[in-house]
């Protein structure tokens, strides 16, 4: 009965998630793929998830964007010398972020700029255009930092003119927070994701070394090399829109959901449905 | 501050007058796009022994940009480096203080007084890529509404053959520059194949009638299509066409099936660079009697044992003389740099 109500709770909680709906039977399928010493554990694991739905990511987009808007008018700077900048392919998160944030917060309406930090030459044209300003750079959530500032470093090979730079990101891993302010990028997040955050990180204290040894072997065996996920980062946010690839292993579940069902799959480790 | 004529606004000063005041390292952001590269490490290993021992004695230059928290080098990026290391090794200042580093604060500079503040930072990096450095001398160039290669070198430090590189890149429509700035390096076009395309390109438009009417942009098209089919193995092979239609000068025959090989290097995408032009340039022999003539002239000029002369007329003739020669084996040295090898970055 416990058990039920664990995955009508787990359900309830994570109802948005986009790549997959939960339901009641998936929460309890997931469950039951483990050996029953570890479901309690397991469950556990899954409280510790800290979930943005989609209403939670948008608020907390447009109210860091207006406490940093506020800052930046208060230094001289007006709507239109913002520009917004998204950091990654088409389709993936950043341009996913900035979209809802445009739209939820009018940014074209009050006339800031958009760019893309991959497409260096029309960064250089809106940025010369702009002459000073703020560069404001648009993500979901980032996890070691290394892909953001690989971007940001490229596009700064063409920056031009006066500007201060910062991120906008519902959540950010303390590793990452502190790497991209040392390239004096200032985040404007809702949450600092720390390692004491993560149960299942050397430096967390929320399972016993015995239960974390315990979960890492499951974990190892859905993924043998990113059993914790990417660089053993083992995080435990999971956004509406897909779960990074630093979770561990077991919400994510094997490639193509076989042999192992996620709980959080991402969209790449979904089966490709056939057409027709 | 130079002006550059009458009608031109001075150029803004760079690095103005400002207020001292002492930052720890967090205070401070390093410049965006000055790579750790761009220092000598043994240069680098002494100043930090000397600020070990020291501190910083010569204050940085730093600004504020407009609501950022922290203050953007402008001047001083060594000294910030050796202090951040100096920290995470655990080093303090005196009396178990935390290191800091005196800093001069001045208004954030203009965007052309950053620009040029960048072009001097760069000139002594190694490898800048030259499509940034060109978009930024355009900037510069229509800010100030200069062209002048002279007084542009004279502004941003680059050479007279880097400007010239640059405005070659400039003559190129903006879709084409920016293929040069994709993020991924595997289908990045590198700003030399523009360099070495635009005379192949100017040769075909003007001696073959159906690239003519092709156009510019298709007949460029063509060639960037080639590059990524790997029918241009590298950059350099452009040379070879060149070369080609040079040494047909004075023989009409073979200067007809040069032109006819370069319609059908444009037009039949399986063309190989190489293969199209090998035969018109019997390389190894003139290599061979170019490092000949290197040679003979070398010890003709020694077998003389020249060192004076009284007679100024000669004197001023034979320096004359010397002052050519030296242009043109520097031009043909420049010609010669980079490598035929396709694995060899060629930017």
């Amino acid at each position: 009965m416990r058990g039920i109500i664990h995955s009508f709770k787990a359900a309830l909680r994570f109802h948005d998630y986009k790549p997959r709906r939960l339901s009641l039977l998936s929460a309890r399928r997931w469950v039951g793929q483990f050996e029953k010493k570890d479901r309690r554990l397991v469950e556990h694991l899954l409280d510790n998830v800290i979930y943005i739905s989609e209403s939670k990511t948008r608020q907390i987009l447009v109210d860091q964007n207006a406490a940093l808007m506020r800052r930046l008018l208060d230094a001289g700077l007006p709507m239109k010398k913002l520009i917004y900048v998204q950091v990654d392919d088409p389709g993936s998160s950043s341009p996913v972020m900035l979209n809802l944030l445009r739209d939820a917060a009018s940014l074209e309406r009050l006339g800031c700029k958009f760019a893309d930090a991959r497409d260096s030459f029309h960064l250089n044209k809106t940025m010369n255009e702009v002459g000073e300003g703020a560069l404001i750079y648009v993500d979901d959530f980032i996890g070691t930092g290394n892909q953001f500032c690989e971007e940001r470093n490229f596009a700064a090979k063409s920056f031009v003119g006066t500007f201060s730079e910062f991120l906008l990101a519902p959540s950010i891993c303390e590793e990452a927070f502190y790497r991209i302010g040392e390239l004096g990028i200032e985040a404007f997040t809702g949450h600092v994701h720390s390692k004491a955050e993560r149960p299942l990180h050397a430096n967390s204290s929320i399972f016993t070394k015995a239960e974390k040894d315990r979960l890492s072997l499951v974990c190892k065996g859905v993924n043998s090399k990113f059993g914790l996920g990417y660089r053993n980062l083992a995080t435990m946010v999971v956004l509406y829109r897909n779960a990074p690839n630093t979770v561990p292993a077991i919400l994510r579940g094997s490639l193509n959901q076989t042999p192992f069902q996620g709980i959080f799959p991402r969209h790449s480790d979904l089966p490709i449905r056939k057409i027709g | 501050m130079p002006t550059l004529n009458p009608n031109q606004p001075a150029i803004p000063q760079v690095i103005p007058t400002g207020h001292l005041r002492h930052l720890v390292p967090e205070e401070i952001k390093p410049s965006s796009n000055n790579p750790r590269h761009l220092f000598d490490p043994d240069v680098l290993l002494d100043l930090k022994k000397n600020i070990a021992e020291h501190g910083v004695l010569v204050p940085i230059t730093v600004y504020q940009a407009p609501g950022q928290a922290k203050f953007s080098i402008l001047d001083g990026e060594r000294r910030y480096r050796c202090v951040i290391e100096l920290v995470r090794e655990g080093r303090g200042g005196k009396g178990g203080a935390p290191l800091t580093l005196p800093a001069n604060v001045v208004e954030p500079p203009t965007k052309i007084a950053g620009l040029l503040y960048m072009f001097s930072i760069h000139n002594f990096r190694e490898a800048w890529e030259l499509m940034p450095t060109a978009l930024s001398l355009k900037i510069v160039m229509e800010e100030l509404g200069e062209q002048d290669n002279k007084a542009l070198s004279k502004l941003t430090g680059l050479s007279d053959p880097q400007i010239e590189r640059c405005k070659k890149l400039l003559k190129f429509p903006e879709r084409f520059q920016e293929l040069s700035l994709d993020p991924n390096p595997q289908t990045r076009i590198p700003s030399n194949f523009w360099i070495e395309a635009l005379p192949v390109i100017d040769l075909a438009l003007d001696a073959i009638p159906t690239i003519e009417k092709l156009g510019r942009d298709r007949a460029t098209d063509k060639l960037v299509e080639k590059y990524r089919d790997r029918k241009i193995k590298s950059v350099i092979h452009f040379r070879r066409i060149m070369e080609s239609y040079d040494l047909s000068e004075d023989d009409p025959p073979t200067r007809v099936k040069v032109i006819r090989r370069i319609e059908e290097f444009f037009l039949n995408p399986k063309v190989e660079t190489r293969s199209a032009f090998d035969e018109f340039v019997v390389e190894k022999k003139r290599v061979q009697s170019a490092l000949t003539a290197c040679e003979g002239f070398l010890s003709q000029l020694q077998r003389f044992k020249l060192k004076y002369t009284t007679d100024d007329e000669e004197r001023n003739s034979l320096r004359k003389a010397l002052r050519e020669v030296r242009e043109y084996c520097k031009s043909l040295e420049q010609a010669l740099t980079g490598s035929d090898d396709p694995e060899v970055p060629q930017d």
